[in-house]
């Protein structure tokens, strides 16, 4: 045990059993969270993100591994009710009691913890002031997203579990939370987010695991997993006449460490770009390619998943 | 304008959806094949079913029973004179016959009371083809013992039995498919304060509704409420107790709100059928009896029965009380041990 950790994994095993078939959700997965950090998990949908998650809270229980929350178990029934009341839970897509105004929603929530947070500061936390007579059947997605996090905080948690916080929210509405995150974090508590957005691992995470497969692919800060790529540039080349040159005459080019694509559109991954592009305006006027669409950008966290996989985070088709 | 195509499309896609739900299709087609064969076993006598006719047993016992015997048609139940009222206004008998000459006592509000009259009047004429004999007839109209009287517990009961299935059955599916069980248990909230706190808000809620209905029955039709009201609560009580635990036991393993529906239409249908709110289940046949008394809802109506219309006393109730409140706690104890939060 390691009183720096908030959540040691060791050796984490998922398998969900429907007649003869076996489905391995989880697969052998190490991970540390250190206390004070936001940890993201980073993966496809299908990943075992949730999963994962979810032995986290208590909710399932593993079929091997090992499985330490605040240097608890969950096994022991004791430190299993001592955990519920040191985390704070945002389940995936919950609805709550629909003819329940927020504030009523969050004094029964507030009710359940020995000690907390006062139901107006939940609140305003999330900045549902407006809405807090509203019953939550009338609240929008966000807005319910943002009420599901208010039932999280309303404890005075150490460790915050957020699954798929922002999934289907508007930006603006994305941010709003992650202000929260943040703010969360600098009063000291800890973080474990699940997410399929490559920009909220990049804004919000100190570290980020990413997961295929119910496996660990990667492990780091975002800047270190964006460096391990070769070549801090992606060059996205959008034309015609490209598959008639061929995927390795674009390697080929000076500075290109990478190329990936196909159907008229390719990405190359650059490392210096002022070398690279003219190299390759100069190879598309030779051949009298016609270009259509040109764009630089810096690598991602989502071109780590690519180079890592070879398929994007948010669609199962191969690129 | 319908375009054949589109039209075509949703149809399959909606009967693929109901043939990919197992569930859907057993209480579709599965469950109605089963209530007729339950049924058409329970009623497949060609004969029309024979007429109940109680008469009261009197010291000498009377010259013109066997008359009364010799028709197919009646059905004859000699009975206690400290019975004989209360056969007549449970329904358990259409028409009752005292004395010597017999007076004829009949509940005119049932469909076949007329049919019973021409039957015992048949019956008891002084040759086969004289003319029928002049009877004396009397109907009971007194409250106590006409229909409503007979539904008013009836309904009291059934609403118990609603509030267990919707109130509690349908309403934990709901917060289970919402995910909100989920988010519940991740709390420190203990599992069984949320499970004892739904009940006592469910039981909170029968009471003014029994209270509603004995109210409006007693005003509004003259429905005599004989018994003390403390006992009448009692039975309530025990009664909610005995279908929150159904519910709970219902509610305990299904996924989905149409998951959960079939299992209601499973409980409710026969509870409606047999539980004689509506109708007296005494008649049912000999070999349906035992269900018909194990199940809850026939307790409690009786038990209810008697106390209103009987003025019957809390120690005389005792065994369906007791009945009441140990089928609910063994529905409870079964739910608690198989429920499934997420």
């Amino acid at each position: 045990m390691n009183d720096a950790l908030a959540i040691e994994l060791r050796g984490l095993r998922k398998e969900f059993r429907r007649g003869a078939l076996v489905t391995r959700a989880v697969d052998g997965l190490d991970l540390d969270v250190r206390r004070g950090e936001v940890f993201g998990l980073l993966g496809p949908n299908g990943a075992g993100k949730t999963t994962t998650v979810e032995i986290c809270e208590g909710l399932q229980t593993p079929t091997a591994g090992e499985v330490l929350v605040l240097g608890r178990r969950y096994s022991v029934r004791a430190e299993a009710l001592e955990l519920r009341r040191r985390i704070g839970v945002s389940l995936q897509e919950t609805r709550f009691f629909e003819k329940s105004t927020v504030r009523e929603i969050l004094e029964l929530f507030r009710s359940f913890y020995p000690a907390g947070r006062s139901v107006a500061e939940a609140i305003a936390i999330v900045a549902l002031e407006e809405k807090a007579d509203t019953r939550s059947v009338h609240l929008s997605g966000g807005q319910l997203q943002r009420l599901a996090v208010a039932t999280a905080l309303v404890s005075t948690p150490e460790l915050l579990f957020l699954d798929e916080p922002t999934t289907g929210l508007d930006p603006q509405s994305r941010r709003q939370l992650w202000e929260v995150v943040r703010e969360f974090r600098a009063g000291g508590g800890t973080v474990l987010l699940t997410t399929h957005y490559m920009e909220e691992a990049e804004q919000l995470c100190d570290r980020v695991a990413i997961i295929d497969h119910g496996r660990r692919i990667a492990l780091g800060t975002p800047r270190d997993l964006v460096a391990s790529i070769e070549g801090a540039h992606v060059v996205e080349v959008v034309a015609a006449g490209l598959d008639r040159l061929g995927a390795a005459r674009l390697a080929g080019l000076p500075a290109v460490t990478k190329v990936s694509g196909g159907d008229g559109a390719f990405a190359l991954t650059v490392s210096l770009p002022h070398v690279a592009m003219p190299a390759l305006l100069d190879l598309l006027q030779r051949e009298r390619v016609e270009l259509t669409g040109l764009k630089t950008r810096h690598t991602s966290l989502e071109d780590v998943f690519v180079n890592l996989t070879g398929r994007h985070l948010r669609d199962e088709g191969t690129t | 304008m319908l375009r054949p195509g589109i039209v075509y499309r949703i149809a399959l896609t909606s009967f693929r959806e109901f043939l990919r739900t197992p569930e859907a299709i057993f209480w579709t087609y599965g469950f109605p094949l089963l209530m007729a064969v339950v049924l058409g076993l329970a009623f497949r006598e060609s004969q029309p079913q024979p007429i109940q006719v109680g008469v009261e047993r009197t010291a000498g016992g009377a010259a013109w029973v066997a008359a009364l015997r010799a028709n197919p048609r009646l059905a004859v139940r000699e009975v206690a004179p400290e019975e004989a009222e209360r056969m007549l206004s449970r329904g358990r008998v259409a028409a009752l016959l005292r004395g010597d000459p017999p007076v004829v006592r009949l509940d005119p509000t049932r469909p076949d009371a007329e049919l019973a009259r021409m039957h015992i009047e048949r019956s008891l004429a002084p040759a086969p083809d004289s003319a029928p004999r002049g009877l004396e007839v009397t109907e009971q109209t007194a409250p106590g013992s006409r229909y409503i009287d007979f539904l008013i517990p009836g309904l009291i009961g059934l609403n118990l039995l609603g509030a267990g299935m919707w109130g509690i059955g349908y309403n934990l599916v709901d917060m289970r498919s919402k995910r909100l069980l989920r988010r519940l248990v991740v709390t420190p909230m203990g599992r069984g304060e949320f499970l004892v706190a739904l009940l006592c808000s469910r039981l909170v809620l029968v009471f003014p509704d029994a209270v509603l209905l004995t109210l409006f029955g007693h005003f509004v039709f003259g429905v005599p409420v004989v018994g003390s009201p403390l006992t009448m609560l009692a039975l309530i009580l025990a009664g909610a107790v005995a279908f929150s635990g159904l519910g709970l036991l219902i509610a305990s393993r299904p996924q989905t709100t149409e998951g959960v529906s079939g299992w209601m239409n499973l409980i409710l249908l026969p509870m409606w059928l047999l539980g004689g709110s509506f109708f007296d289940n005494g008649s049912f046949p000999a070999w349906l009896q035992p269900l018909i008394r194990a199940l809850p809802l026939t307790q409690c109506n009786d038990a209810m029965r008697d106390v209103m219309l009987g003025g019957a006393a809390p120690w005389a109730i005792a065994g369906p009380l007791l009945y009441l409140l140990g089928f609910g706690a063994a529905c409870l104890m079964l739910a608690v041990r198989i429920f499934r939060w997420s």
